[in-house]
């Protein structure tokens, strides 16, 4: 198929060799598409958008970009290594990981520098960046100094000056405030308009209709449960509470008590 | 209120050492004059009147660069009783111990002290060589001490690059010095949860196996985080390059600092 991304074939992984985190995924990513995985903690999430990202290579099963094999040995040669992280971009869950340098315009142009862009680019790239997000502020502050929505945003940036085509985010909403996460939000969708294929793993589902064309809901099978449109999928009650991805809630109305799947909408701004 | 726990001191007091380290750094942030400077310069210049003290005879030579130290704290804007504190306290008090001995050295008797029935004759060279050697350490800890204080640690690390020392140790460094701050909250909110548990005391014992635990649950922590900084590295492009962004610069400013520590050391190589 033409503008296929990723295209993954019955993939399996485990860890230490014991351990199973993913059994039998198949799925095709298109560009410029924006896809969810959503699923409980343990599902395979976070493992599967690393081997999207050639970080860890799966047991069995293929994982191709634009149509090549995604394994140690096509990284041994840096002109592929080098173009594939120029164009798939990584924001991990835990932002300490991401931020690893002494202070955050150093983590900011870590990649472009590793990727060999001139130094004028980067510093036009980096001034562009620090306007969008407001970063500027905190360029020469060190990343143990900033708060958790900072960190995001600087994780964020770290990830966006490479101008990647794709980019993966583990959980990129977790842990926030609302406002800073409708900032990331719509850091988003205005990434996808500009073209850029975007894949989130989430467990909040009231982002998902917002950040995703196509959702795969990953179950404690560690296998794709169902895929379908955003809608279809947040929806579907018994799917979600079959995967703990609500819980019902049970609440009094006068002197009637009822029960329903309950969502925590806390990331909706001006809703109630 | 102080606590009687010895567990709980040690911790705390380890933990206030660290965090005395950071709140300096405030300093390295003021308007003030050595912090204008290019940090190559006021390495290389430092280094240069340390050495200068190192080789001097003279006490009068000390007392000056001593007095020249204290003055550019000033203008640098810190805070005197904060520097006399942090450069008099342990080291040139320790000094002072180690000096002793050399007070009864060969030479002319100046001071004959009798004590217990013992006979102890203070020389002049003997003391001449003892004050030589507290003010001499004194005055090359000051120097070293407002380095570190009028310039960013990481700054500080980036300019080691003038010495010929690798970027990689450099880099590797700075990635320490930024977690060493994490790892510190990491103790600190293990101990609070600790004690959130089991009240305020925590005896000798217990504490000991509580401090081994937390050890053992660090060093899990940091082996774990330590892969997961490795694929944010390896995700943006690392190839085992260390590459940085150097923006040090020779100014105006600069060359007139070269200028004034140069005409003073001519000074003394011309006095003596």
């Amino acid at each position: 198929m033409d503008n296929l991304v990723f295209e993954i074939k019955d993939v399996h992984f485990s860890y230490l060799s014991k351990f199973p985190a993913l059994c039998g995924i198949s799925l095709g990513i298109k560009q410029g598409q924006k896809i969810s995985i959503v699923g409980a903690n343990g599902s395979g999430k976070s493992t599967f958008l690393q081997l999207l990202d050639g970080l860890i290579f799966a047991d069995r099963g293929t994982v191709n970009f634009y149509g090549k094999s995604l394994s140690p040995k096509a990284f041994i040669d840096l002109k592929f290594s080098r173009e594939f992280r120029q164009s798939v971009g990584f924001i991990f869950q835990n932002s300490d990981v991401q931020l690893f340098c002494p202070t955050v315009k150093e983590d900011i142009v870590f990649g472009p520098l590793q990727l060999g862009l001139p130094k004028d680019i980067i510093q036009g790239r980096l001034d562009k960046l620090c306007a969008a997000l407001k970063l500027d502020g905190l360029l020469d502050r060190p990343p143990y100094q900033l708060s958790a929505g900072e960190k995001r945003k600087v994780a964020i940036a770290t990830t966006l000056i490479s101008e990647p085509q794709v980019l993966i985010l583990d959980e990129p909403t977790a842990g926030l405030d609302p406002l800073t996460t409708r900032v990331i939000i719509d850091l988003l969708v205005r990434e996808n308009e500009s073209g850029k294929t975007i894949i989130t793993a989430t467990h909040d589902l009231h982002i998902v209709e917002e950040i995703s064309d196509l959702v795969y809901v990953f179950g404690q099978q560690r296998s794709i449960v169902k895929r379908g449109p955003a809608e279809t999928i947040i929806n579907d009650a018994a799917l979600l509470e079959a995967n703990n991805l609500v819980h019902i809630h049970s609440h009094r109305h006068k002197d009637k008590v009822h029960a329903h799947p309950h969502l925590h909408s806390e990331h909706r701004i001006g809703e109630h | 209120m102080k606590s009687n726990s010895f567990v709980e001191r040690t911790i705390i007091g380890g933990l206030s050492f660290l965090k005395d380290a950071i709140s300096a750094q405030d300093y390295a942030l003021k308007a003030g004059f050595l912090q204008s400077l290019d940090p190559g310069a006021k390495i290389i210049t430092f280094l240069l009147l340390i050495l200068q003290a190192l080789f001097s005879t003279r006490i009068s030579t000390l007392f000056w660069l001593y007095l020249f130290c204290l003055a550019l704290a000033f203008f640098s804007k810190i805070n005197l009783w904060f520097f006399l504190k942090r450069t008099w306290i342990f080291i040139p008090l320790f000094s002072l111990f180690i000096a002793i001995p050399a007070l009864f050295g060969p030479g002319d008797p100046w001071l004959i002290v009798n004590l217990a029935g013992a006979r102890l004759i203070i020389t002049r060279q003997g003391s001449f060589a003892a004050a030589i050697f507290v003010i001499r350490l004194l005055t090359c800890l000051s120097w070293v001490v407002l380095l570190g204080l009028t310039t960013k640690h990481f700054v500080l690390l980036k300019a080691l690059r003038i010495f010929g020392i690798p970027q990689i140790f450099i880099m590797v460094l700075g990635m320490t010095y930024r977690y060493i701050y994490l790892f510190i909250g990491i103790v600190q909110n293990t101990y609070l949860a600790i004690k959130s548990r089991i009240g305020c005391g925590v005896k000798y014992q217990p504490g000991q196996e509580i401090v081994a635990w937390n050890i053992a649950g660090l060093w899990y922590r940091s082996v774990g985080m330590n892969e997961e900084v490795y694929k944010a590295m390896l995700s943006r492009g690392w190839s085992g390059q260390a590459l940085s962004w150097d923006e040090f610069k020779l100014r105006a400013k600069d060359g007139w600092w070269f200028l004034l520590v140069g005409v003073l050391l001519w000074i003394i190589w011309f006095l003596k």
